[in-house]
């Protein structure tokens, strides 16, 4: 019997394709990472902006994680408990490759921010490779930023290249750097058709950031919306391992690394 | 001639199913988009869509359960209306419109009183309803199927609601933004021709 979101709209969208027991089996097995980062007191954490229902940003930010993991690291992605079951996550728990869906009754951002902490610390103590815990943040929670520092150091905000979808990232991004100026905020984009298109949707957003907030902003690469992912997202299957040659799942691996070498990076240094 | 009868229904799945051909004929221009989606704690038989973009919630009952089909409507079409936009996520060339909202269309074979009075009193744009009779046409059941009131196919169209402006996907608004008609200039230029800052 059909049960929410996904099961809906299997009704009108393909059934992701069956790839073999074995092959799954084969893909899931977590790459060895080609570093071996000294053990940090907590992994980094990346906040990630996602509205109740914005179900496209919150599998590219669960795909996001399971790449991490596929990438050999630790990965986990920290979200507050909404309705049940939600219609952005699977359930919680562990989940493919070692990556893992943690739900959280915090009603704020301080409460969100001390449950990140506390989540970037034990997996660091159990993590040999490093690794990263993403946050999904309830983007009308940044209204009231002013307390959640260690939560707010490091924001990745996905955008679409319209000039509306640009101005609502430009405003997130505003609403982190006036209260953290420090704030380190990456912008990945998604739903470009072109290459050029991605690089002029980022480049004006970082232009518009630089002048009117003395700022600029970090780009993390390329999202693809292909049929993948929608067929990822109505099967909760990562794209990455359902489909791992296709442009989806390649650009998420490569923001993926981007996001790791930015935490290796910022760890040794 | 085969002499005709009336018949009790068929199974309910053969019922649906018989339903939903006489429904394609009665109202062409109403399209399927979901089967058996189990909704507020219970099952929507179809989903549909209007040419004009609204959702069709459509229940199909038993004889005695119009008034309780006439609740369920409602709570399904409160179920289905937040949901809309997260379907468009998914399927964003289906034609669903958010703001052309849910209707419901209940398929019984009789409705009493009051549920004619509820019907009449919610409207065709919230609800409207079309009674069924199964008919032995020699070895085989027919089901005919009529629009009681007003037909979701005459009139139900929604009309086109002035543009208003969407929320965001984040689901903040304009006003949530806090930008300054600077900042918002900005991104207006880039919507013209020849924008883009570069």
């Amino acid at each position: 019997m059909p049960r929410n979101l996904g099961d809906v709209a299997d009704y009108f969208l393909p059934r992701a394709g069956g790839a073999t027991a074995a092959a799954r089996r084969e893909r899931a097995q977590p790459v060895r990472p080609p570093w071996r980062a000294e053990r940090p007191a907590a992994l980094p954490i990346v906040a990630i902006p996602v509205g109740d229902r914005d179900v496209l940003r919150a599998a590219f930010a669960w795909n996001l994680a399971v790449e991490v993991a596929r990438l050999g690291a630790s990965a986990a992605l920290l979200a507050p408990q909404g309705e049940e079951p939600s219609p952005l996550w699977p359930e919680s728990g562990p989940g493919p490759v070692g990556s893992e869906v943690v739900l959280t009754q915090a009603t704020g951002l301080p409460e969100l921010a001390r449950a990140a902490l506390d989540l970037a610390v034990s997996r660091a103590a159990e993590s040999d490779a490093g690794g990263l815990v993403l946050v999904r943040v309830p983007p009308a929670w940044l209204a009231g930023a002013n307390d959640a520092r260690a939560l707010l150091r490091w924001v990745l905000l996905f955008t679409a290249g319209e000039p509306r979808d640009l101005l609502e990232t430009y405003a997130l991004a505003k609403a982190v750097l006036v209260r953290h100026p420090d704030a380190r905020i990456g912008v990945t984009v998604h739903a470009a058709r072109r290459l050029g298109d991605a690089e002029r949707a980022f480049r004006s957003l970082a232009a518009v950031a630089a002048r009117h907030l003395g700022r600029s902003v970090v780009s993390y690469g390329l999202l693809v919306d292909d049929l993948h992912v929608f067929r990822g997202i109505v099967a909760r299957r990562p794209i990455g391992l359902e489909h791992p040659q296709s442009r989806a799942a390649r650009a998420l691996r490569d923001v993926a690394r981007l996001l790791l070498d930015d935490a290796r990076r910022w760890h040794v240094a | 001639m085969p002499e005709l009868w009336l018949s009790p229904a068929p199974p309910r799945r053969e019922l649906v199913r018989e339903l939903r051909a006489r429904a394609g004929e009665l109202w062409p221009a109403l399209r399927v988009i979901a089967e058996e989606v189990l909704g507020a704690d219970a099952s929507i038989d179809w989903v549909a869509l209007e040419p004009g973009g609204r959702a069709v919630v459509v229940l199909v009952g038993e004889a005695g359960q119009d008034l309780e089909l006439v609740a369920r409507a409602l709570a399904q079409r409160a179920w289905l209306e937040p949901r809309i936009r997260d379907w468009l996520q998914l399927a964003p060339r289906i034609g669903l419109r958010p703001e052309a909202g849910v209707r419901a269309l209940l398929i019984c074979p009789v409705f009493r009183g009051e549920a004619l009075a509820a019907a009449r009193s919610l409207g065709p744009e919230v609800l409207s309803l079309a009674s069924y009779r199964c008919v032995r046409d020699g070895s085989g059941v027919s089901v005919l199927l009529e629009p009681v009131g007003v037909a979701p196919g005459a009139q139900g169209v929604a009309a086109a609601p002035p543009p208003a402006l969407e929320p965001f996907r984040t689901g903040l608004t304009d006003l949530d933004l806090g930008l300054t008609p600077e900042e918002r200039r900005e991104f207006e230029q880039l919507a013209s021709p020849g924008g883009g800052a570069e």
